[in-house]
């Protein structure tokens, strides 16, 4: 055609709005620790601080919410209301543990996430549903697949915003899925309580109720002038419009890969030390050979292992230098294994090898 | 060492900066790994007008001694670092330790302080290796200034234990060193004037490392060679550490016997340049170092944070070669040598470089990174 090219912006994506959810696993902390140890199960627990100082609760179990136990209560409050809760300890370094299988669980369902914290995180499933009917199917199979594989339930909130699907992941727990089709946002968070809003603190909600605001709706509703009385600034307008279901928020993804993992279950579970370390070798073929394939190595190498209860332990550690090859993936590996099963031993129903800290770099080594 | 007292009573008086200072150096001999409670442990012993102190995780144990009042002779084992904390911070000059018969716990009082710590059982605390061993005296300068120079390019990777360790060697007065975590390497030899024991042992790196703070003001160091383990004593401070078993790489053989080119570096300009540029050579990022006529240009980039460049004169004629380096291993290389220029030596970018102060029986040799395109 001979026209002379010029930067022009991209032609604007279809108009069909996002479709996202809110994944949020159900009192996370309260879970892993019944997972850890099955004793505790249907019994209201307690992870938090010493219920006899000053100690606050962190997650309480659906068995101790029955009790009305909730998060940043006063453990010595939570202890009143239920003499025979359980008070645990939280344990940071085992939920990241539990936190990463999740995560990587998710990942190998829907490519595009972002993590906001051990428990929670946006999942984009544009690409792979069609509608939100169909979205609210994929959500289902989200929480099957988590369950399966670590036993822990979620709870979904499917919407075309994060504020919508926050929100919404809250309204069915346990185990809950809360779809909001696009056009009934403003609705669905009319008549929640101003203070389920994210981003409403409890300053903002005095303000608001001090003016007879009570609902999201009301909030929604307040014109400029009202609102900038009330909540001045910036903050107002984002969450006045977040009130009304607009939230121009979008997925913060991870450019590049940041670690590349692979793990088999077996068929029954393993104690044999010969057999897990030819699987764990097997998968450091698997990793090297991807991190080959991508022109990557890692200095961080990491084995996962799940035992026969479902418990999950993984051990890490980082090398002075990228590495891309499968004896030292598996040297390493194997090691990390053996040193999880001389902490904790017991029969394993999974393992995995990770390497993590890519670059594309290669650094060569003495004795090659 | 807890053979002969292995009760849970304990009485003794004893300073309060003596012991911290006590406690300091001996809490760095504790397991930070919690798979062995007792471990985490110092070993209190009384008696004979002495409070012995002792850790170990079990590669390395620490023994140190404060004299003090004893009423009662004893041993007990009390959680290290709570201990090394509160004793530091305690109001009077002097501490009063005290554990009685059936007692689970150590009374600390000071002044107007007093603590009951819970104690994990005597009994279970290890064995530590004999200190009754003939000694043999070294020259401080001479033994520490040689681990300083190797200590850094050994590995800490425990899958390749052998790497972790650094190649001991005296014959007759001179000492040899070498440490290498198999993508570099460093060799130290060092005349120490007078002759020290026969010895060929690959030592935890961590070991001498630790010995290089114990006696970093003492003139000479005592050392004992055992067939499973080697002894220090610096500063009243005793030091055992595990020899680590299997076949240290052959060192010689990794060295190249020539190099296509040879050059002679200001050294100090040169560690400023790679300092500079090593800001910007994150996630792995390789310095890439370009000779050519008569120059040296560093540069370095970063994918999202930037790039650098930087030149230094040298002399240099040959065919532009170009060859990219981890930037802590050259930092680290050139840090350990102390004369004004440093000798530069290269084969191709696919093989390793050396970097040598002759004058210092000191070598470095470096693997590259390979670079894109």
């Amino acid at each position: 055609m001979g026209a002379p090219s010029t930067h022009s912006p991209n032609p604007s994506p279809s108009t069909r709005p996002p479709i996202l959810a809110h994944l949020d696993l159900d009192a996370f902390f309260a879970a892993v620790e019944v997972l850890e140890d099955p004793d505790l199960r249907g019994k209201p627990v307690v992870v938090g601080g010493d219920p006899h100082g000053r100690g606050v609760v962190s997650t309480a179990s659906y068995e101790a919410r029955a009790y009305g136990i909730r998060s940043a209560m006063s453990a010595a409050e939570a202890l009143r209301r239920c003499p025979r809760a359980v008070f645990v300890r939280p344990r940071h370094a085992l939920y990241r543990q539990y936190s990463q299988a999740v995560w990587d669980t998710v990942g190998q369902l829907v490519p595009r996430f972002e993590r906001t914290g051990l428990d929670e995180g946006y999942l984009d499933l544009g690409a792979l549903a069609r509608d939100v009917a169909h979205a609210r199917a994929v959500a289902r199979a989200v929480q099957t697949v988590i369950r399966a594989t670590t036993r822990l339930t979620c709870s979904l909130g499917v919407g075309t915003s994060k504020v919508v699907c926050k929100v919404a992941s809250d309204r069915r727990k346990p185990g809950g899925v809360t779809v909001v089709p696009p056009g009934t946002e403003r609705r669905f968070l009319a008549p929640l309580p101003v203070r389920a809003l994210p981003g409403v603190g409890p300053r903002a909600e005095d303000r608001l109720r001090a003016a007879g605001i009570d609902t999201i709706g009301g909030l929604a509703a307040l014109s400029d002038v009202e609102l900038a009385a009330l909540l001045p600034g910036s903050v107002g307008r984002v969450l006045r419009d977040r009130a009304r279901g607009i939230d121009p928020r979008g997925l913060e993804l991870e450019t590049e890969p940041v670690s590349v993992s692979s793990e088999d279950t077996f068929e029954r579970d393993v104690t044999d030390r010969k057999t897990l370390h030819a699987e764990v070798r097997r998968l450091s073929e698997q990793v090297a050979e991807r991190l080959r394939a991508s022109g990557l190595a890692g200095r961080t190498i990491t084995a996962k292992l799940r035992y026969a209860d479902f418990s999950i332990r993984t051990r890490s550690t980082t090398l002075s230098a990228g590495v891309d090859d499968a004896a030292t993936i598996g040297d390493v590996a194997c090691g990390l294994l053996d040193r999880g099963l001389r902490e904790r031993p017991g029969a394993l129903r999974l393992v995995g090898v990770g390497v993590a800290g890519l670059s594309p770099y290669r650094q060569l080594s003495l004795e090659a | 060492m807890t053979a002969d007292i292995a009760t849970s009573t304990l009485h003794v008086t004893c300073a309060r900066d003596e012991l911290a200072a006590a406690l300091g150096v001996v809490s760095r001999g504790l397991s930070t790994r919690g798979a062995v409670q007792v471990l985490a442990g110092i070993h209190l012993r009384a008696a004979d007008g002495t409070l012995t102190l002792a850790a170990t995780d079990m590669e390395i144990s620490l023994r140190a001694a404060v004299s003090g009042e004893v009423s009662d002779e004893g041993a007990v084992v009390v959680p290290g670092r709570l201990l090394a904390d509160l004793v530091r911070l305690l109001p009077d000059s002097t501490v009063v330790l005290r554990s009685d018969e059936g007692d689970r716990t150590l009374a600390v009082t000071s002044g107007s302080h007093s603590s009951r710590l819970h104690v994990f059982s005597a009994e279970d605390f290890p064995h530590l290796p004999p200190l009754d061993v003939p000694l043999h005296t070294i020259s401080a300068t001479g033994l520490l200034g040689t681990i300083e120079k190797v200590a850094r390019a050994a590995s800490r990777d425990e899958s390749r234990p052998v790497l972790t360790g650094i190649l001991v060697r005296f014959e007759g007065d001179r000492l040899t060193m070498a440490a290498t975590d198999s993508y570099r390497l460093a060799v130290k030899e060092t005349e120490l004037g007078e002759a020290g024991p026969e010895l060929e042992a690959i030592i935890p790196a961590r070991a001498l490392q630790e010995l290089t703070r114990i006696a970093s003001t003492s003139e000479t160091i005592q050392l004992g060679v055992h067939e499973n383990h080697v002894v220090f004593n610096a500063a009243d401070v005793w030091l055992t550490t595990r020899r680590i078993d299997g076949q240290f790489p052959n060192y010689r053989q990794l060295l190249p016997e020539t190099f296509e080119v040879e050059l002679s570096v200001p050294r100090e300009p040169l560690l400023d340049v790679i300092r500079r540029a090593g800001v910007l050579a994150q996630r792995n990022a390789p310095l890439r170092l370009r000779f050519a006529d008569d120059e040296l240009r560093v540069t370095a980039q970063s994918q999202d944070v930037g790039e650098t460049e930087e030149s230094l004169s040298v002399e240099y004629a040959g065919d532009p070669l170009e060859i990219g380096f981890n930037p802590e291993f050259l930092r680290e290389g050139l840090e350990s040598i102390a004369a004004d220029r440093v000798e530069l030596k290269l084969i191709n970018p696919l093989r390793p470089g050396l970097l040598a102060s002759p004058a210092e029986s000191f070598w470095y040799l470096i693997m590259p990174i390979r670079l894109a395109g």
